[in-house]
């Protein structure tokens, strides 16, 4: 478990925008795999927007490759 | 005059095989917008071999590019004290219609369109020149991650460029 206290913040403001473009990028994956897994359980596309908290237009436009990729578009 | 047309339809070729060859690898790195460093790896694929030449003169690698393009996100999380194994996940299919870049690429597009009247032929050491006088972002960062001295493989790859004009 990551403690959010156990985060530094560099001081260095090229450090610390490189590590806001990693973690954006790791969201991401993280975000799509998730996707993934949740079509693959039979998720709907309202229940995974509900649970991003985005709706259902905004989860599919940016997400629905994943689908594509899933076989269950 | 011939010439002149004949050079501008090489480059459009090139360009065409660039911007192609980025969206590839940024497809691959599950972008659907490819940044500087997609333009980088991309050029390093260029026939003309004047982006391999580039980095080689400056003492680099040029394979171990992507790796350290890589390696530089993993460094960045760790740099707040978080170590992940970033998941490689499968590439994610490019942008439909329009081609579009990321902020960094089509700063490296309108770079080599205004000068585009300094290069006879576009080659791969024009994009390396470009992005290594970059100061910030992912390409800047994995440059850093090599220990190149971008001011060197500026250098290196201007001169490349240069030579390759005059012949």
């Amino acid at each position: 478990m990551i403690d959010p206290h156990d985060i530094i913040v560099p001081t260095d403001p090229d450090e610390a925008l490189a590590a806001v473009v990693a973690l954006r990028r790791l969201a991401d994956r993280i975000e799509r795999e998730a996707v993934r897994s949740a079509l693959h359980q039979g998720w709907s596309w309202s229940r995974i927007a509900q649970a991003l908290g985005i709706s259902k237009q905004a989860a599919h436009k940016r997400l629905s490759d994943v689908a594509a990729n899933n076989g269950s578009a | 005059m011939f010439q002149a047309i004949k050079s501008k339809l090489d480059n459009m070729s090139i360009i065409k095989r660039l911007c192609e060859r980025a969206e590839t690898y940024a497809v691959q790195d599950q972008q659907r917008e490819p940044g500087a460093e997609h333009f980088l790896l991309a050029a390093l694929d260029l026939p003309d071999g004047t982006a391999r030449l580039a980095f080689e003169r400056a003492g680099v690698e040029p394979d171990a590019l992507r790796a350290a393009i890589e390696r530089q996100y993993a460094d960045a999380l760790r740099s707040i004290g978080l170590k992940a194994d970033i998941p490689a996940g499968a590439p994610m299919p490019a942008n439909p219609g329009a081609y579009r870049a990321a902020s960094s690429g089509r700063e490296i597009m309108q770079d080599l369109a205004a000068t585009r009247k300094d290069h006879s032929r576009l080659l791969g050491a024009h994009v390396v020149g470009i992005v290594a006088g970059m100061p910030h972002g992912v390409a800047a960062r994995a440059l850093r991650a090599l220990d190149i001295d971008p001011v060197v493989l500026k250098s290196t790859a201007d001169a490349i460029a240069e030579a390759s004009r005059i012949r």
